[in-house]
């Protein structure tokens, strides 16, 4: 065969060129030709690696795809490309014979979009309309009409509240004719604490708050609610973004004298706990050490994803093979956690209390690390009296049971007398001096103790806590725990230390944190998050925003910026929102407004066959989304019409289940009483079990807590159609609701005005009053909540 | 949405809307030998060294101190002395193969099954380890096994969900339901629990007594109704195939309610069959219940079936964790497991569901050759067994090796991926091609390992 000569001239573009065929390599071809694996001794990583090819020589001959082997092998070469999976197809072969054509243009990964800094000069007139017009043009779509006023207060007030307006409501708006009554409505819903409940549950989501601790032993979180409460408010308070993601990282740090930017820390402590491995294992071996690990990998992949959108967790056993984050950096971001732990820490709502109680808390923990080493070597004292009582006493524990609770009685006598009996030993047996240390630390600790126990009593929050009462094995870290590079990531075969650091690919700031302090760490990362030149979280949380109102991101990957995520569909936009947001002072009051207001947004939903044969998927914006309500708001909304929703706002979570503790807990949903008064609360105040999701709104694709969600599915099962005619909480409500109806005329028009918000036609009302005679007005409840006009928002 | 995201979403699942799914749509990466399995989950670690792994030496040595070279670290404990099992080992049909006398009946099918002595866990803590064996990972939230073959294969009964989950009658595993979740997986794909002893086996899947003025003459009434307001719904909003699946769905699941009592009314078994799986004695009644239930399951079309023998880890002990007394509760545990376990495979095969119907015999870790206490054994992440039978399995192989003490592998270690990765390339599945993008990776059942076992298959 003869060899293709090197004589590629491969122009790297700028980032706002079509990476079109760059994302096909990505996903096709990447996974064995990158620069580690280089299979055929080939990387299509960049345009050099192309440029120099492999065995074969290079791959791609700008110009002249009938010479460039990547173009040959897959058209019809030997062996056929890519080895595994379809052929590509008839368009993706196309795309990359146009591509060498046009001179195979690359775009390097320095050069990635979503690490470009942020554009700020936009064309006069710039608005969200202008970006989505322009583009409507370019692929020869149309825009829909205005939805009707109707539609559009249910879609607006879903979208804000995730609840349905009343009928008052409905025509309070369709009838005003008065000039501004949609921008009257917008600020009226963005001002009601409702705004929160809803806004506050995407954040859930996206940080994978859970009130168990999840795995084995899944024991209740009773004290995650905080952190539930502190994301509400500052919804509701329109609390500036930066400051939303500094408090959540280091509010203790960043913002002392807040009890709650302390109680924000429930972001670092939201995700799972392996209890046996943090609680129950020894200190030292393997698995405790990876018990560690995982926890720290945990919170980088929910502090990444988040707050920038990019998937620094895909480097933790090796560089990232597609974007440009190093092993480096992935270990650096876990020094970032290296020293706190997910526990309970009071907080106390007066603040002079609070910093009273701070101060004594720090006392307390100097004096239990003094006295820890000399607590350790007691454990190690020993002599051949004590090694056969051990041996006697693990007997005693080992024959009968480890758990106390169910030994017996005389056997548990005897164990504590001969505890009491080895104290003594120990006691004869250890050096006096020690003995007097720990004396005098333990009266100290006393001493502390009774100040403690003279303040108010504090609220326990699970959060992220660098000082906490010991729970078994579970100890927190007098200073932060060393952190190594683990080579493909085993936790036996550490590579060199770690230090404090984020992402080295973003431009303009400085990676590497140089301080050493535990709560500087995390200060300092959440410092290089928020900086004004961060591109990567402005642009991250407009598109989130974004995706929330639409149904789908401009970049429909909102948790993946990088080269295995979507490319964005409106760039400038993008941009224009992130610095929009950012100008304004991170408010989401004002970018909510912003977007709602937009003619985009207020469009019909209607097909056009026209439209829709370009543009299926509706990814230009030619319509708005025709959206099925998610859990929550299906929950939410039954009680709603019926008129039972508790709007209580905060406080300890709701258990809607049967609960007895146990080694792993039994959370039983079939014995709890549906009508029972906590379970007309909002579904945000619901209690979040891990190990066992509540059956009802898991059928309607409430994710499951231990997953970071950036992107709700949604799927039509015979099992949610079961759910919805059958649960006894649903059947329940609908009794309920048949009362309401009862009062306000037992027809089927009020039925209709409570649960759609609209009268019936005259061949609705017709079928429904044959029907409401032959199966009364319980019946007709059930059927109305169980129609697709019910679950689905125009 | 494009076509393979309508057929993820609203195809498969429990009485899915369209027999659809993802490799349906594309084809089978290459010829199948299965066409469903079963999986048997010994909850709490079932000892390796006392059912299938045999070793003289432990005969030769019992008693003397376990010095098998190198720092022994252990779960809960100090390493005891080397133990014996308290059963007596047989050579075993044909193949000879050596099993216990704690598994009499599963023994008596030696010449079905085909063992893996060589399996490692990457966790010694029950939670993780049982994620690993259902999922690949030791983190929560990622799909178990059967998510990702209903989400392959989708449904062979459109009137029964595609992955079925009985849980121990005393409890749930560890992990909970978490241990069958469709994790990122679209929510369809997910294990539907049935109670198979219990009034009500799936949820919701009648109307509760407390709403008497719902009848079965209503319901049809019902169901005509919201059907026609549906479809008068549907004209005003034409082109949404999303209105149309919903509308679909009530049929669906209205012959849900007609299949499920049915599959699980065992009272259509002789009394030969319910005898051969120990229905009626209470040692096996519960075990015996649900694998009949399985069986019946599997032969009208349900793809992947779960079994748990255990429930969780806590006092009295109800499932494998025998930390304080081997001969108690393993001998209780297998009591209640070994013979609906056998009658499974026998049943099977008489009628003729084993050639293609995988059998799949695991735990999350094996226990350590030396004692706990005196009477105990503690966790052995290193090495244990998992047998298959039918399926395209090799009946009489053995893959991989302990080491003299069943200790530590010795040859050819295997993981969870590689028995995944098995199970998916009798399913003609390509382990590697069955992916699903999820937060910047095109994550798969097998992570990045996974080889097919050759020996076995």
């Amino acid at each position: 065969m003869r060899l293709i000569p090197a004589i590629a001239i491969l122009v790297p573009l700028a980032a706002s060129a079509d990476t079109g065929v760059q994302q096909l390599l990505t996903s096709r071809c990447q996974n064995c030709h990158n620069d580690q694996t280089r299979s055929g001794g080939l990387s299509l990583m960049s345009a050099a690696a192309m440029r120099k090819g492999g065995a074969r020589g290079p791959a791609v001959v700008p110009g002249k795809p009938g010479q460039s082997l990547l173009y040959k092998l897959v058209t019809d070469g030997t062996p056929r490309m890519p080895r595994e999976g379809e052929p590509l197809s008839v368009a993706e072969i196309r795309s990359v014979r146009e591509w060498i054509e046009a001179g195979a243009p690359w775009t390097e990964a320095n050069q990635w979009w979503s690490l470009q800094p942020l554009r700020t000069s936009f064309s006069p007139g710039a608005s969200i309309d202008r970006f989505v017009l322009d583009k409507l043009k370019e692929k020869g779509l149309r825009p829909s009409p205005e939805a009707d006023r109707r539609t559009l207060i249910r879609r607006v007030t879903y979208d804000l509240h995730g609840l349905p307006p009343t009928p008052e409501e409905v025509t309070a708006f369709v009838t005003d004719a008065a000039p501004g009554a949609y921008e009257r409505l917008v600020d009226r819903l963005l001002a009601s604490p409702r705004y929160g409940e809803r806004w506050g549950r995407h954040w859930l989501d996206v940080v994978h708050y859970g009130e168990s601790h999840g795995y084995d032993k899944d024991k209740p979180r009773r004290n995650a609610w905080p952190y539930r409460d502190y994301v509400i408010k500052s919804f509701n308070d329109d609390k500036p973004y930066a400051r939303f993601v500094q408090e959540q990282l280091a509010g203790d740090a960043l913002f002392p004298d807040d009890p709650n930017a302390t109680v924000a820390l429930g972001f670092i402590a939201a995700g799972p706990w392996d209890y046996v491995g943090q609680a129950e294992l020894r200190e030292g071996t393997t698995d405790k050490n990876l018990t560690r690990v995982l926890d720290r990998d945990d919170m980088v992949t929910v502090t990444m994803s988040a707050f920038t959108s990019m998937t620094a967790h895909c480097a933790r056993c090796h560089d990232h093979k597609f974007d440009p984050i190093s092993q480096a950096d992935y270990y650096n971001l876990q020094a970032v956690f290296a020293g706190v732990d997910r526990a309970e820490r009071p907080v106390d709502a007066d603040p002079a209390v609070f910093r009273q109680r701070k101060a004594l808390l720090a006392k307390r923990r100097e004096l239990v690390i003094a006295l820890r080493p000399l607590e350790d070597a007691m454990g190690e004292v020993s002599t051949p009296e004590i090694v056969q009582l051990d041996k006697q006493l693990a007997e005693w524990k080992q024959v009968s049971a480890t758990d106390p609770a169910k030994r017996p009685a005389e056997i548990n006598e005897k164990i504590a007398a001969a505890t009491a009996r080895r104290k003594e030993m120990v006691r004869a047996a250890a050096p006096a001096p020690m003995l007097a240390e720990i004396a005098r630390l333990q009266a100290e600790i006393g001493r502390v103790d009774a100040e403690l126990k003279a303040l108010p009593k504090p609220q326990m929050v699970y959060a992220a806590a660098s000082y906490f009462d010991p729970i078994g094995t579970f100890r927190f870290a007098p200073t932060p725990r060393p952190v190594n590079l683990l080579i493909r990531g085993s936790v036996e075969a550490p590579g060199p230390p770690a230090t404090p650091g984020a992402l080295s690919a973003v431009p303009g700031l400085q990676a590497l944190f140089k301080v050493d302090a535990e709560a500087e760490r995390r200060a300092a990362l959440a410092h290089w998050i928020t900086a004004p030149e961060n591109m990567l979280t402005w642009r991250s949380i407009v598109n989130r925003v974004w995706h929330y109102h639409f149904g789908a991101g401009i970049v429909d990957s909102p948790n993946d910026f990088g080269h295995m995520g979507s490319l964005p569909t409106h760039p400038e936009l993008l941009d224009w929102l992130a610095v929009q947001f950012r100008e304004s002072g991170g408010s989401f009051k004002k970018l909510h407004k912003l977007i709602v207001m937009s003619a985009a947004y207020r469009q019909n939903s209607a097909d056009n066959a026209e439209n829709s044969r370009i543009d299926a998927d509706n990814r230009y914006l030619w319509r708005a989304n025709r959206q099925r309500l998610d859990a929550e708001s299906i929950r939410d909304s039954i009680l709603a019409v019926n008129g039972r929703l508790d709007s209580t706002m905060g406080g300890p979570s709701v258990e809607q289940f049967f609960f007895k503790d146990d080694h792993s807990p039994i959370y039983d949903y079939s014995r709890f009483d549906p009508d029972a008064p906590g379970n007309y609360r909002r579904s945000v105040y619901r209690f979040l079990v891990r190990s066992v999701p509540d059956p009802l709104m898991e059928r309607f694709d409430c994710p499951d807590v231990s997953m970071i969600t950036a992107k709700r599915t949604t799927t039509i099962t015979a099992i949610q159609a079961l759910a919805l005619m059958n649960n006894p909480f649903v059947l329940k409500q609908a009794e309920h609701l048949a009362e309401r109806v009862q009062s306000v005329g037992g027809t089927v028009e009020a039925a209709y005005r409570l649960v759609l918000q609209r009268e019936p036609s005259a061949t609705e009302a017709a079928t429904l009053n044959a029907y409401l005679k032959r199966e009364g007005l319980p019946n007709l409840c059930r059927l109305l909540l169980n129609t697709n006009e019910f679950l689905f928002v125009d | 949405m494009n076509r393979r995201d309508f057929l993820w979403n609203f195809g498969g699942g429990l009485g899915g809307i369209a027999l659809a799914s993802m490799l349906q749509a594309e084809g089978l990466h290459h010829p199948a030998k299965a066409k469903r399995v079963i999986q048997l989950f010994m909850s709490g670690a079932a000892s390796q060294c006392d059912t299938f792994d045999y070793k003289p030496a432990l005969l030769k040595r019992n008693g003397e101190k376990f010095d098998p070279g190198g720092k022994v670290e252990l779960f809960q404990s100090v390493p005891g002395a080397v133990m014996q099992s308290p059963w007596a080992w047989k050579q075993r049909g044909q193949s000879g193969k050596w099993i216990s006398d704690l598994v009499p009946h599963i023994a008596s099918c030696a010449d079905e099954l085909a063992f893996v002595h060589s399996m490692v866990a990457k966790s010694n803590v029950h939670g993780p380890a049982t994620f690993m064996q259902n999922s690949g990972f030791i983190l929560p939230g990622y799909p178990s096994m059967g998510a990702w073959i209903s989400y392959a294969l989708g449904s062979m009964n459109q009137n029964l969900p595609t992955f079925v989950v009985l849980p121990d009658a005393r409890g749930f595993a560890p992990n909970g339901a978490g241990n069958w979740t469709a994790g990122f997986l679209p929510a369809a794909s997910q294990g539907t629990m049935i109670r198979a002893s219990s009034a009500n086996p799936i949820y919701d899947l009648f109307p509760p007594k407390s709403a008497p003025y719902i009848t079965p003459e209503s319901e049809a009434d019902t169901l005509r109704v919201l059907n026609e307001v549906n479809r008068q719904h549907l004209t005003s909003h034409e082109g949404d195939s999303r209105l149309e699946a919903r509308i679909a769905s009530y049929e669906m699941a209205a012959r849900l309610q007609l299949s499920a009592p049915d599959v699980m009314d065992i009272s259509k078994e002789t009394a030969v069959t319910r005898a051969l799986y120990g229905v009626g004695d209470p040692v096996t009644d519960d075990f015996g219940r649900n694998c009949l239930v399985a069986r019946r399951m599997l032969e009208r079309g349900v793809r992947f079936v779960q079994v748990w023998s255990g429930a969780d880890n806590g006092f009295p002990r109800r499932n494998w964790d025998s930390h304080e007394d081997i001969a108690k509760d393993h001998g209780e545990m297998a009591a209640g497991m070994d013979k609906p376990a056998a009658a499974l495979i026998k049943d099977l095969k008489s009628r003729g569901l084993l050639d293609d119907t995988i059998v799949y015999w695991t735990t999350e870790f094996g226990r350590m050759p030396c004692s706990q206490g005196s009477k105990g054994r503690d966790h052995n992440p290193f090495a244990f067994t998992s047998w298959f039978a039918g399926g395209g399995f090799k009946g009489g192989a053995s893959y991989g090796a302990s080491d003299e003490w069943s200790y530590k592998v010795a040859e050819n270690p295997a993981y969870c991926y590689d028995v995944h990765a098995t199970v998916l390339h009798l399913l003609g599945i390509d382990h590697k091609r069955l992916t699903f993008r999820h937060n910047g990776i095109d994550r798969r059942l097998t992570d990045v390992y996974g080889e097919v076992i050759q020996g076995i298959i």
